[in-house]
């Protein structure tokens, strides 16, 4: 089987100025997305991960190389009727409900008109939508604004979803709501593209990462590969005194291992934020 | 077939959202009311007639408001609604599905026209209100002096509104191809007002190339002109479709009709070319 995105060294130079001065926002890159997971393309800001994508999707033009989604060339409308795309800071129509506006893309993205309901109802359902989907988009906060950007990226039931900085200025409830529906997506079965700069989630989510700088990839692999280290152990431990670790220390030393740090283990901020204004959603 | 017919549907559908967007801008409904206030008002202006007949005056000012502020709709509503996708990257989130770039434009062509037909045939049922009542009166004065009364056209008006709306077509089409290009909204707006004032005096090149010349860069340059800039002027036969001033010539409507036709087409078609290229 196919894979979910193959880009085959991808280079993309833009021309600034009236001078026409290259700019190279992508170097040579060659990625291969497989099918069912969820994937993190990471990078600061400037690194060519947001051109990455919009060449996959055929907004932009590539200068050189070869991308295929799904197994369609990438940019063709076959390609894009499989693939959902949530753009970062989305903004629609503010006179369009929540309703209207995912009816409006399941209608573009070719659902058939007797099921576009279902659909439609389906999606709002995914994304936690479903009361505030009949008010206007104008009066959404930032975070309703990407779940309904989620709704309209999933209407059609795709196979690939490419979701550009999703969480980008949601609060960590919302954020863990994205998370959620991200999980969801997977176990049916659906490749998630996740284009992200926020660490901390990519890690909680995402079962690939690909690490890019100035255009290049740096570091690609499984997660928990890239961020194990083999030769590192930590062991939590209740209740212990300095007797015990004294102790402990001289038997792990007596089979020639060595304590380097002892420390207290702390929950996330993010883990006690959540934890504390659990239920409050922006609705 | 269902290739087609999906395709016509995606179309409607980007068209319809166009059109619901341009209605609720207020510069729609501001350039509307200045221009109902502008024809009603023609009547209290008649005094002002120059000599000339009062249906004709009224029908001028009614003429006039359609032209100026159909083509200022036209050019910065246009613009605005292209931009507004680009600037607000909602374009994005459409293009990124199954959505040809050619059914994005033909799209919002097709919401901005509908607009335009709105605000035409609104001017237009208040200038044939205002030209009947006015037509009324001067019947009655007419049948009291024994003069022959003026009167007004209303299938001349209809057939007018057509001319004009499809005027408006012709620039929407232009502007839209403009936009294509563009990279701000100013600069389309800007040469779109340019390539209106442009096709109003294009006669002036269709003269100067019946003239004989020495010169084949003029002549060459005159031809293309010609054919690249549609003359908005042969649009403008009001007076003779509702007021009988001159006499059309049978299948005159029909064969401006097909001009303008043309010309949207081939504007569309050089404004699908160009927004093929253009980077999101």
């Amino acid at each position: 089987m196919s894979s979910a995105i193959s880009v085959r060294h991808l280079t993309k130079d833009f021309r600034i100025g009236i001078r026409g001065l290259k700019l190279r926002a992508v170097d040579d890159l060659s990625l291969e997305i497989p099918r069912g997971q969820v994937y993190g393309l990471l990078g600061p800001n400037g690194c060519g991960k947001s051109t990455t994508l919009k060449i996959v999707l055929g907004l932009v033009s590539a200068t050189a190389g070869e991308i295929s989604i799904l197994g369609h060339p990438s940019a063709t409308s076959a390609a894009r009727r499989r693939t959902g795309f949530l753009p970062e800071a989305p903004y629609f129509h503010k006179f369009l409900t929540g309703r209207e506006l995912v009816r409006y893309c399941a209608q573009l993205s070719g659902v058939a008109a007797d099921s576009v309901g279902a659909a439609v109802e389906d999606a709002l359902g995914l994304a936690a939508m479903t009361e505030a989907a009949d008010r206007p988009i104008g009066t959404y906060s930032k975070g309703m604004l990407q779940r309904i950007g989620f709704a309209q990226a999933v209407v059609h039931d795709p196979e690939l979803v490419i979701l550009d900085e999703p969480t980008a200025g949601v609060d960590p409830v919302g954020s863990a709501a994205i998370g959620r529906m991200i999980h969801t997506m997977r176990d049916k079965g659906k490749t998630i593209v996740l284009c992200s700069h926020l660490l901390g989630q990519v890690e909680q989510v995402c079962d690939r990462v690909a690490i890019m700088d100035r255009g290049k990839l740096v570091l690609e692999g499984a997660v928990d590969d890239v961020l194990a280290r083999r030769d590192r152990h930590v062991m939590t431990v209740e209740a212990m005194t300095p007797a015990a670790r004294d102790a402990a220390e001289a038997a792990l030393a007596a089979h020639g291992a060595k304590v380097t740090s002892v420390t207290h283990p702390r929950r996330s901020l993010e883990d006690l934020f959540r934890e504390l204004v659990t239920g409050s959603r922006d609705a | 077939m269902p290739n087609m017919k999906a395709s016509l549907q995606r179309t409607l559908w980007i068209s319809r959202v166009t059109f619901l967007e341009a209605v609720r801008q207020r510069f729609f409904a501001f350039l509307l009311v200045l221009s109902a206030a502008m024809v009603l008002s023609s009547v209290s202006f008649r005094v002002f007639d120059f000599g000339h007949g009062e249906l004709k005056f009224i029908a001028d000012f009614g003429f006039g408001g359609m032209f100026f502020f159909g083509s200022v709709l036209a050019v910065v509503m246009t613009a605005q609604l292209f931009f507004s996708e680009m600037d607000n990257k909602t374009a994005l989130t459409l293009l990124a599905k199954p959505l040809s770039r050619t059914e994005f434009l033909l799209g919002k062509f097709c919401g901005a026209w509908a607009v335009l037909g709105v605000f035409v045939i609104v001017l237009a049922s208040l200038l044939g209100l205002v030209l009947w009542a006015r037509e009324a009166e001067l019947i009655a004065l007419a049948e009291q002096s024994g003069k022959i009364p003026a009167t007004f056209s209303a299938a001349g008006l209809a057939e007018f509104v057509l001319l004009q709306w499809l005027r408006l077509g012709v620039v929407t089409a232009i502007v839209l191809a403009i936009s294509a290009l563009a990279r701000t909204f100013l600069f389309a707006v800007v040469v779109g007002s340019l390539a209106v004032v442009a096709g109003q005096l294009q006669w002036i090149a269709q003269d100067a190339v019946l003239k004989p010349s020495d010169s084949l860069l003029y002549e060459g340059f005159l031809w293309v002109s010609c054919r690249l800039i549609p003359n908005l002027q042969q649009f403008n036969i009001g007076d003779a479709l509702v007021l009988g001033s001159a006499g059309v010539a049978p299948g005159a409507v029909a064969e401006v009709a097909l001009s303008g036709l043309l010309y949207v087409t081939a504007y569309l078609c050089v404004g699908s070319l160009v927004f093929r290229r253009r980077e999101i």
